[in-house]
């Protein structure tokens, strides 16, 4: 119930570049490159229109609102005062200058007024005086939602395409990894429990997804910005904003530094989500042992550590990302107390507008609110590149069985099997523990060979190189004089079916597990090998026959019918190797009298090899060999080895 | 459990000084963010008028310095609280996710697939986190920084406040309509997600029948077509959510522009001064943000709340068989009773029927039959895997559904017709039954006489002493690395090694060969007498020495009674004791 040997144990990773990460995952993406440079070239004009919006506010101010000092401000002893000035050409203007001719300094053409005397004025005076900066205000409000509603259009836009891009990436990744997990050999499914995989695929992809969707488009903008901005700011003033970019180097450092700690604590999730699966999967699989042995405070404690664990993996990067926080959060309003004391003393001295140091400040929080953005992104990222690893240590893993480099074209069974040979083979699935030894055996076309033997004598491990789940260590498996390693293997597996101790059904309909993706099979043909293999009786006993649904584990159905089915679905392949691993165990003896008979018709011309525990079914094989402790100590067909009164006799006796 | 929400109610509460303490911090952030536009306002003002100098500038500056610090050290700590108290709701909510679903029937896991339940407990938990975290905090921070920066340019101009508040009511509405509308595709999307993980869980739990019979191509048929549909469940909801933010910065902008005019009209007739607009504008920006925030809450909510939706229908479920309020306990037996018990599946097309019989302790029960003719749904009834549908089950007079489910199975043991192996070492999976009373003291010690005087009884031991590790060989995944027969006889073992008073056997020698099924059968003998056992099995050796064998047939007893009386029945068990007696007769000769 625990992992904890190194042999069922995740692989601890070293340190792993992002950019070699990012590497890899640029294939998926590439297939979408068109529409990622479309998203792209949307960011920039997104981008352009969001820069576009606090300068439209700073026009207005340093144009309408508070007209430019350059213009209008004039010495008068030691300290500046700002004037408004006004054209007295326009007969309401002179009359309001007249009217308040005190406060007004008229020179050849203009009139000016000083800005804190404005307030002596009437309200209605002052808006005639300024009607065009009024106009201009209201123009700058239009050209501001015009700018904003074209952010907005832009936006959907991007994130439209943007979001089918990555969709699919994401799914093509996930086809990819689940193509390469299933073309893994048995060995590997041996190693890794399935809810480890299953939290590869889905999990771990999804978790990707998520990230990434955000994350390139917000990375994209946020790098758009920063450069636009940096440009405007040099810009407006270079020696400003040299200042403001000196704390840059402060924030690449430190995200460097968190990052790379908030990567170790996503590896712990990473796995300790999987685990999580397994348990919660092998929780359900053995819930009536669980119950029916108390054992549910048990492993409920288990869990609980487990889950503590996990718990423990997320604080810590809470703590990590809060420390990190806490240095942007000084930065951010350190960089700006610098900008209002530098650039301040720069309007104090008159070489920069007030204006332009209000956009300014506020070009600085578009500066660097992305900034801290992209630096907070690259933390989270960790989580997604924790994923990637995951994905691409199983991706990267090529415990596939060896592909021959001269395939043969030819399928063994286009002229029919002729012998299939095992020729001194060892094998073993942990070193030095070797399960088969020096095997040699021929079998005919034809032929019924039986493999007896007592239970871990080695038995399902030869059939498993037959069907060439494992390759032997050393020797070969040969079918018509060729080594199969050199066939093709579903070319080789075409022609075999396997009838397993445990069967496996799939969820669906009886239907589907007996004729998988064969939709045109003529009722002749269903009729023929539900009768063949036993299965009409009870299928028709069904309310909905053969469309009858299997739910997980193909629960609904006894076991002995669920075996019924596994042969049924050996029968619609119509193989020329059959093979049946201890297949007919849950059966009753009634009704394996009819599988026999079936069987024996099956048989006919075909060629079988059959693990036996019953005798009967030994006693009309051609031949038989008997294992032991992974040898063969006895061979012959049912007369010959019990004349030899050895352990095949002994094993008869025992039965009576 | 009436509402959802409940399920999160308790990690709050426990959580209760992060969730204050944090609230503190996260004020704390506001009123300092609220603070610095104040400080430039000041600064700005001054400027304005060039009413100071170097030495008041550094004053402003040093303000602004403080309050960074101050930032800082708020951040750090709202994040932590907060951050935290997320991460506890999601470990106990699995938790308690977990600890439900043991309590759940056979028929529960009948109906669901333990893809579904994975996807429960990774990513519909995830879902709630994030809402719980990062929603919360951003759902808090949008209140009061909203308010505060109305409060502020109320402050300021309040005429001016109400014009910057005119997109807010269109604003509520939007995301109130786009909000029922994410609901429902995320609710999709998650079930998605949960179908799409059945069907991975069941391809990698199945790879060595699609390897043998080549269905790669279907399984990857099935998987290209749930990712599909996955994706585009999806993209559906993209359409919402990706209109739906963008619709909100839009009006969020409005009211920007808005204040542009209507603001700098009042500044150039000098109702406001320059100061006061600048300011005006900076408190607005305060605003904007949590109004465009609006959106990203929204989303997160939504999507959390689908997954909380999706955990509570789970909870929800009432385990099918459970005690009763007044469930008496149990620590012996001397009979057990059927009263015409019987049973039925929905799909089925037979009836269970026991009849009415009584097995005194210490007898022996075997059973028989034909597969699909009910003998392990028979077996399920005592142990209550199943309830039975009509009559009764009774142990001294009691029915089995009045007595304590715990006390009742602990006078059992139990080996299914599938030997189930736990991904841990031999030990750990004969010793399960023996760590049953306390599930947080240290398992009752085994002594390795007791461990291999079980594992000679189920001819067990000679094999696990030929693996190198012996008892600690580890198992893997359902017991993967070993042969049916060897799983067999480990589950075979977990039960002898119980002292129970009954042995309930679903065909026990099916997967080994005769001469195992031989030592294994007398070792089941040894213990009849002192154990009550009933037996299921297709081999006439293993029953023939019962004090009652049965025979089922479509659910119902055919025939019933001694090994002798049967044979001179004539029936289904005098034929395949002949059937096996011939086989037998032909293999000796």
């Amino acid at each position: 119930m625990r992992f904890k040997s190194d042999y069922f144990e995740e692989e601890e990773l070293g340190r792993v570049y992002d950019a070699k990460m990012l590497k890899r995952l640029w294939p998926f993406v590439r297939t979408y490159r068109l529409l990622l440079a479309a998203a792209t070239l949307l960011v920039i004009l997104i981008t352009l229109t969001e820069l576009s919006i606090p300068y439209i506010s700073k026009v207005a101010i340093d144009s309408f609102i508070v007209p430019d000092v350059e213009n209008s401000k004039q010495e008068t002893g030691n300290s500046k005062i700002r004037y408004l000035k006004t054209g007295i050409t326009d007969p309401e203007a002179e009359a309001i200058v007249r009217k308040y001719s005190e406060l007004f300094t008229v020179k050849e053409n203009y009139a000016i007024i000083p800005f804190g005397e404005l307030s002596k004025l009437e309200k209605k005076d002052i808006a005639v005086l300024r009607k065009d900066d009024i106009r201009g205000v209201g123009m700058a409000a239009l050209v501001f939602v015009f700018a904003v509603t074209l952010n907005f259009i832009l936006k959907f836009i991007q994130i439209m395409i943007m979001e089918y891009a990555g969709q699919k990436a994401m799914y093509d990744l996930r086809v990819h990894l689940f193509s390469h997990i299933r073309s893994l050999s048995v060995s590997f499914f041996t190693r890794n429990p399935v809810g480890r995989l299953v939290t590869r695929v889905t999990n771990d992809i999804q978790n990707m997804q998520d990230i990434f969707a955000s994350m390139i488009v917000f990375i994209f903008r946020d790098l758009f910005l920063i450069m636009g901005v940096a440009v405007v700011l040099l810009c407006m003033n270079w020696h400003l904003a040299m200042v403001s970019f000196a704390v840059i180097p402060l924030v690449l450092c430190s995200s460097l530094y968190f990052s790379r700690l908030a990567r170790g604590m996503f590896r712990v999730m990473k796995i300790k989500t999987a685990e999580i699966n397994t348990r919660f999967s092998e929780t359900v699989g053995g819930i009536k042992i669980i119950q029916m042995f108390s054992q549910e405070l048990k492993n409920f404690h288990e869990f609980k550590i487990l889950n503590r664990e996990q718990y423990m993996a997320g604080t810590g990067f809470v703590l990590i990302l809060a420390r990190f926080m806490r240095f942007m959060g000084f930065l951010d309003v350190f960089v700006i107390a610098l900008m209002i004391f530098y650039g301040g003393a720069k309007v104090l001295d008159g070489s920069i507008s007030l204006g332009e140091l209000v956009a300014f400040l506020a070009y600085m929080r578009m500066f660097f609110g992305p900034i801290q953005d992209i630096a907070q992104k690259y933390n989270t990222m960790q989580n997604a590149m924790a994923s990637a690893e995951r994905i691409f240590l199983i991706l990267d893993s090529r415990e596939q069985l060896p592909v021959s480099s001269d395939l043969l074209s030819v399928s063994p069974y286009q002229n029919g099997i002729t012998d299939i040979r095992m020729e001194d083979v060892c094998f073993s699935y942990v070193e030095n523990e070797e399960v088969l030894k020096g095997i040699f055996f021929e079998i005919r076309a034809g032929e019924t060979f039986a493999i007896v033997g007592p239970t871990g004598s080695g038995k399902t491990s030869l059939i498993n190189l037959i069907i060439r789940f494992y390759d032997p260590v050393s020797g070969r498996v040969t079918i018509n004089g060729q080594d199969i390693r050199h066939q093709d293997i579903s070319a080789l597996r075409s022609g075999m079916a396997l009838v397993t101790q445990d069967p496996f059904l799939f969820s669906g309909s009886i239907r589907e597990n007996i004729f998988p993706g064969d939709v045109h099979i003529s009722e002749k043909e269903v009729e023929s090998v539900l009768t063949a293999s036993n299965c009409r009786a009870f299928i028709e006993r069904l309310p909905k026959g053969l469309d009858t649904e299997l739910s997980e584990g193909g629960s609904s159905v006894s076991s002995g019918e669920r075996q019924l089915i596994s042969i049924a679905r050996a029968f619609a392949r119509n193989p020329q190797l059959i093979i049946l691993d201890e297949a007919t165990s849950y059966i009753d003896s009634e009704t394996e009298v009819k599988i026999q008979e079936a069987l024996g018709n099956l048989m006919q011309n075909r060629t079988s090899l059959i693990v036996a525990h019953r005798l009967s079914t030994t006693r009309n094989a051609d031949r038989i060999i008997v294992l032991h402790r992974g040898k063969i100590i006895e061979s012959g067909n049912h007369e010959a080895l019990m004349a030899r009164r050895g352990f095949y006799y002994k094993l008869n006796l025992l039965q009576r | 459990m009436k509402n959802a929400f409940d399920i999160i109610k308790p990690y709050l509460i426990e959580k209760r000084f992060h969730l204050v303490a944090g609230l503190f911090c996260l004020l704390g952030v506001d009123v300092m963010q609220l603070c610095l536009p104040r400080v430039i306002k000041w600064a700005i003002d001054d400027l304005t008028v060039f009413g100071t100098d170097l030495a008041g500038l550094s004053v402003y500056a040093l303000y602004m310095l403080g309050i960074g610090i101050m930032v800082g050290l708020f951040r750090y700590g709202w994040l932590l609280c907060f951050m935290t108290m997320a991460r506890r709701v999601e470990e106990g909510i699995r938790n308690r996710l977990f600890k439900h679903i043991q309590t759940l029937s056979a028929s529960y896991f009948r109906k669901t697939k333990t893809g579904d339940i994975m996807a429960h407990a990774t990513n519909d938990i995830q879902q709630i986190r994030i809402a719980m975290g990062i929603g919360v905090v951003t759902m808090i921070d949008t209140f009061v920084m909203g308010t505060a920066a109305i409060v502020f340019m109320g402050y300021i101009s309040v005429r001016l406040t109400l014009f910057a508040l005119i997109p807010m009511p269109i604003i509520i509405f939007v995301s109130r309509f786009f909000g029922r509308k994410m609901h429902t595709m995320y609710v999709e999307v998650q079930k998605t997600f949960s179908d799409m993980t059945e069907v991975v869980r069941e391809c990698f739990a199945g790879i060595r029948i699609i390897k043998a019979y080549n269905r790669e191509s279907e399984a990857m048929a099935g998987m290209k077509a749930i990712s599909d549909e996955y994706v585009g469940k999806n993209l559906r909801l993209v359409k919402i959510t990706g209109s739906f933010s963008p619709l909100i910065d839009f009006l969020a902008n409005l009211s920007v522009a808005i204040i542009l005019c209507v603001g700098g009209w009042q500044t150039i007739k000098g109702e406001i001064t320059p100061g006061d607009f600048v300011a005006f504008n900076s408190y607005l920006g305060l605003m904007i943000w949590p109004m465009r925030a609006i959106g990203s809450v929204t989303n997160t909510f939504q999507r959390g709340k689908a997954s909380l939706d999706r955990i509570h229908a789970i909870l929800q479920t009432q385990p099918e068989i459970a005690d009763t309020p007044h469930a008496t306990p149990v620590q012996t037996f001397s009979s057990i009773a059927f009263e015409n018990a019987g049973f039925s599946y929905e799909s089925g097309n037979w009836k269970l029927e026991t009849g009415k019989r009584e097995l005194k302790q210490g007898m022996t029960l075997g059973i028989i039959g034909p597969p699909g003719s009910g003998k392990t749904t028979l077996l399920n009834l005592l142990p209550r895997f199943s309830d039975v549908s009509t009559g009764r089950i009774l142990i001294d007079g009691t029915d089995i559904r009045e007595l304590k489910l715990h006390d009742l199975r602990s006078l059992i043991s139990f080996m299914p017709q599938e030997p189930f192996l736990f991904a841990g070492t031999i030990r750990e999976n004969i010793a399960l039954g023996m760590t049953q009373t306390s599930g947080f003291s240290e398992p009752r010690k085994i002594s390795p006489e007791q461990l291999i005087k079980a594992a000679e009884a189920a001819a067990l031991y000679d094999t696990i002493k030929s693996f190198p590790d012996g008892f600690e060989t580890l198992v893997g995944e359902k017991g993967i690395i070993l042969s049916g027969g060897q799983k067999q006889r480990i589950a075979l073992a977990r039960t002898l090694i119980q002292k129970t008073p009954i042995l309930i056997l679903d065909d026990p020698v099916s997967q080994v060969d005769t001469e195992t099924a031989g030592i294994i059968i007398s070792a089941i003998r040894a213990q009849a007498r002192s154990r009550t056992v009933i037996i299921v099995s297709h081999r006439i050796s293993a029953v023939r020495f019962a004090d009652e064998i049965i025979t089922l047939k479509a659910g119902r007893i055919s025939e019933s009674g001694t090994h002798e009386q049967l044979m001179r029945h004539e029936g289904y068990y005098a034929k395949t004791f002949g059937l096996q007696q011939i086989e037998e007769e032909l293999n000796a000769f």
